[in-house]
């Protein structure tokens, strides 16, 4: 793996601590940059885990039409089907890509020519699948007109839609309830609808009333109160449901794709693999499908949902998609990548992989580019400073000391970590980062630090010993200042060479926060208020290889 | 031991890496940037072919490599087949071994890769897709529109390539062909 720098999100807990990086269970609260946002009401980091997500809309991935919430869920209307594409998108049965409406092909004259082929395209038209050459009249689904496909024109698809065995069922559902439901309002009193078989409350009156409209009449039509046409009836009783009974019997297996005869005499009279439908084919409808592969339909496309999230805490929105699907921004867009500096690491001592790769590497070159036990090798951190104004950065390594231990801010790397033993130094003292601007803004690098030198022995010792040393801020240019580091590796490490660091930067806010932090330095009193926000990260610089086995070892970082 | 035989309706651009005894049919166009490598035999492409980038044809055998009529190569593929049919279609990046023969009408899809342990003879029709490479046989409902979609694909860039690129002309003696319009 790349040298990367990974970020630690809280996520709401209260301990400043983060989880030490070499466990594997705290990959899970580190995200790189790109993942997580900040708040800016509670100035605070959150990641997708700890975000609360709302859906703020619905659009078709095909024609990227939306459907806002509301019509996705109405289901009075048979007509919208729920959380599927209403117009002429479809999914190919067999691979799964979008189907296209394309015409039939000319007919051909007697000698074999066909006819040139006219633009618009003559019926029937079917759906068409560009990427296996599925088409939709193996399963006798043509149109006659190639567009509005889901309207009242095309019968043909609402009819095999409807007569779906699920839309069916549902609706013999909503028949039989729908008594029950109307004098559950007209009463008021809502009963419960589970039990089936107790007769309870049976008022004589109306008991009576029913069984004599129920006596058998010869020659005139039973008269049922609005029951299913095989439902028991019930003895009258006004808030009785009668049993339903389904109009396929799951557990009677006589229908396609429920295991019984029929799919066993299929099974019995195959002749390849492939004529069957695959379980990734069948599982997504809701009722059993038939197992035959040229029994599929074409299936509507799924919709797509667009969410917005909200900081857990405060619940201010941290992402909101626009309203329209096509486009990409978002009408807020509170990333932490606009407030918090992006680092990213480098080794340059470590050559790059792709050397190794092409197999002309020579032995010496390969060994540079791992990462080896009992050197020491530098490291580059390269920050970018997204904000409007110019900030003070502060970096110290994290040990991996119990919660209760005073963590060291000024080690210089003689003490050594848990597991892997290696060393770390980076830069103690603060160092500046310019602010963010357009490139044409940029002055010479020295003129821009003068309003905030913190330390005055730093810039000397910039200029002096620029050249010579691998720790401290090595180049400032534009908003990004580089600093380096060294790490040490013991002799007997093994392992990923990981280690936490935190990160701490001052900068001038807005906010009339009376606060007094540490970081700024006291003699500076008439600059207005300097906030400090600081997060842990985890830098990550690869695998350690002991020294021996670097020749036969095969690069896979 | 480079022989180029190209119709002088074929439309061969400039860039293109040919080597070894290659025929190429009437009507042909290969792009700039393929790549048709006849190493150990020769290869023969008919007419009405379309190579476009990055696509290459290799030929390791000692025997001809016939390909058919009104082929599309799409860019990218790798194509290793003795023998190609007419009309089929090698999508983008797919690659097709040399124990593979192609017949008519075949569609192998793209980034497919198609590498059978044996010598076997792809029926007609037969469309080939996904990323296990599964097979399927398509109905041939379409067929006259995608021959005629080609056709006009062919025509346009036997219009427009010459324009925007320059042509190789005749044989291996003059690869400087004119820049004619």
């Amino acid at each position: 793996m790349a040298p990367n720098v990974s970020y630690h999100c809280p996520c709401l807990s209260d301990s400043t601590v983060p989880p030490p990086p070499h466990h594997l269970s705290s990959s899970s609260s580190f995200h790189p940059l790109h993942e997580l946002f900040f708040c800016e009401e509670c100035d605070a980091i959150r990641c997708n885990t700890c975000v609360s997500v709302e859906v703020s809309g619905y659009y078709c991935p095909n024609c990227l039409f939306e459907v806002p919430s509301a019509s996705v869920r109405a289901e009075k209307n048979r007509r919208v089907l729920p959380y599927l594409c209403a117009r002429n998108c479809f999914l190919c049965p067999c691979c799964r890509n979008t189907l296209s409406v394309v015409p039939s092909d000319p007919p051909e004259t007697d000698d074999g020519r066909t006819l040139p082929v006219s633009a618009v395209g003559e019926p029937p038209f079917f759906l068409y699948c560009n990427y296996c050459r599925w088409d939709s009249a193996e399963v006798d689904i043509t149109f006659e007109k190639p567009t509005g496909l889901a309207g009242t024109c095309t019968a043909q698809l609402q009819k095999f839609e409807d007569s779906a065995p699920d839309s069916l069922e549902f609706e013999r559902l909503k028949e039989h309830f729908e008594p029950f439901l109307l004098r559950a309002g007209a009463t008021s009193s809502l009963n419960p609808t589970t039990s089936a078989h107790s007769h309870h409350h049976v008022n004589p009156v109306t008991a009576a009333a029913s069984s004599a409209l129920a006596r058998d009449i010869p020659g005139v039509a039973k008269y049922t109160p609005a029951q299913s046409t095989s439902g028991r009836r019930s003895k009258g009783a006004r808030d009785e449901m009668p049993e339903y009974k389904a109009r396929v019997d799951a557990s009677s297996s006589k229908g396609a794709g429920l295991g019984g005869e029929p799919d066993v005499e299929f099974m019995r009279r195959l002749e390849t693999v492939s004529e069957v439908a695959s379980l990734e084919q069948r599982w997504s409808s809701s009722w059993a499908v038939s197992l035959r592969l040229s029994d599929i339909k074409p299936l509507r496309m799924p919709l797509h949902s667009r969410k917005s999230k909200r900081c857990p805490s405060c619940r201010h929105i941290l992402i909101k998609p626009e309203q329209k699907a096509q486009s990409v921004r978002y009408k807020i867009k509170l990333v932490a990548a606009n407030y918090i500096p992006a680092i990213t690491v480098s080794m340059p001592a470590v050559a790059e992989r792709r050397a190794t790769l092409n197999g002309q590497a020579t032995a010496s070159a390969a060994e540079a580019s791992l990462i080896q036990a009992g050197r020491s090798y530098p490291f580059h951190l390269a920050l970018t400073n997204p904000l409007y104004d110019p900030v003070q950065v502060r970096l110290q390594v994290q040990r991996q000391l119990p919660a209760g231990a005073p963590r060291g801010a000024d080690d210089e790397g003689t003490e050594k970590a848990r597991r892997p033993p290696f060393a770390v130094t980076l830069p103690n003292t603060a160092f500046p980062i310019a602010a963010f601007a357009e490139a044409w803004e940029y002055e010479d690098d020295e003129d821009m630090l003068d309003d905030d030198e913190f330390g005055p022995e730093r810039g000397a010792r910039e200029k002096d010993a620029r050249k010579n040393k691998t720790v401290g801020v090595l180049e400032r240019r534009a908003n990004v200042t580089i600093v380096g580091g060294e790490v040490l590796i013991g002799k007997d490490a093994r392992g990923e060479l990981k280690f936490n660091m935190l990160v701490s930067y001052t900068y001038r806010s807005d906010d009339p926060l009376a606060e007094d932090d540490v970081k700024a330095t006291p003699s500076r009193r008439n600059v207005p208020e300097m906030k400090t926000f600081s997060f842990c990260t985890i830098v990550s610089l690869g695998t350690i290889v002991p020294r021996e086995e670097s020749r036969s070892v095969n690069v896979d970082l | 031991r480079d022989k180029f035989n190209i119709h002088s309706k074929a439309v061969v651009c400039q860039d293109v890496d040919l080597k070894g005894d290659i025929t190429i049919g009437a009507g042909t166009i290969v792009h700039p940037k393929a790549t048709i490598f006849a190493i150990a035999g020769p290869i023969i492409i008919g007419a009405g072919c379309i190579i476009e980038e990055a696509a290459i044809i290799v030929n390791r055998r000692k025997e001809v490599m016939r390909i058919g009529d009104e082929n599309l190569f799409e860019i990218g593929c790798r194509v290793e087949c003795p023998s190609v049919g007419n009309s089929n279609t090698v999508s983008t990046r797919a690659r097709v071994h040399h124990t593979v023969r192609l017949t008519s009408h075949c569609v192998i899809g793209a980034g497919v890769l198609l590498v059978p342990t044996e010598d076997e003879v792809l029926a007609p029709y037969t469309v080939v897709y996904g990323p296990a490479a599964e097979r399927r046989v398509w109905s041939g409902r379409g067929r006259a529109q995608e021959m005629d979609l080609r056709r006009k694909h062919a025509e346009y860039l036997r219009e427009t390539l010459p324009k925007f690129n320059r042509l190789r002309r005749g044989d291996a003696r003059a690869p400087h062909g004119g820049g004619e319009p």
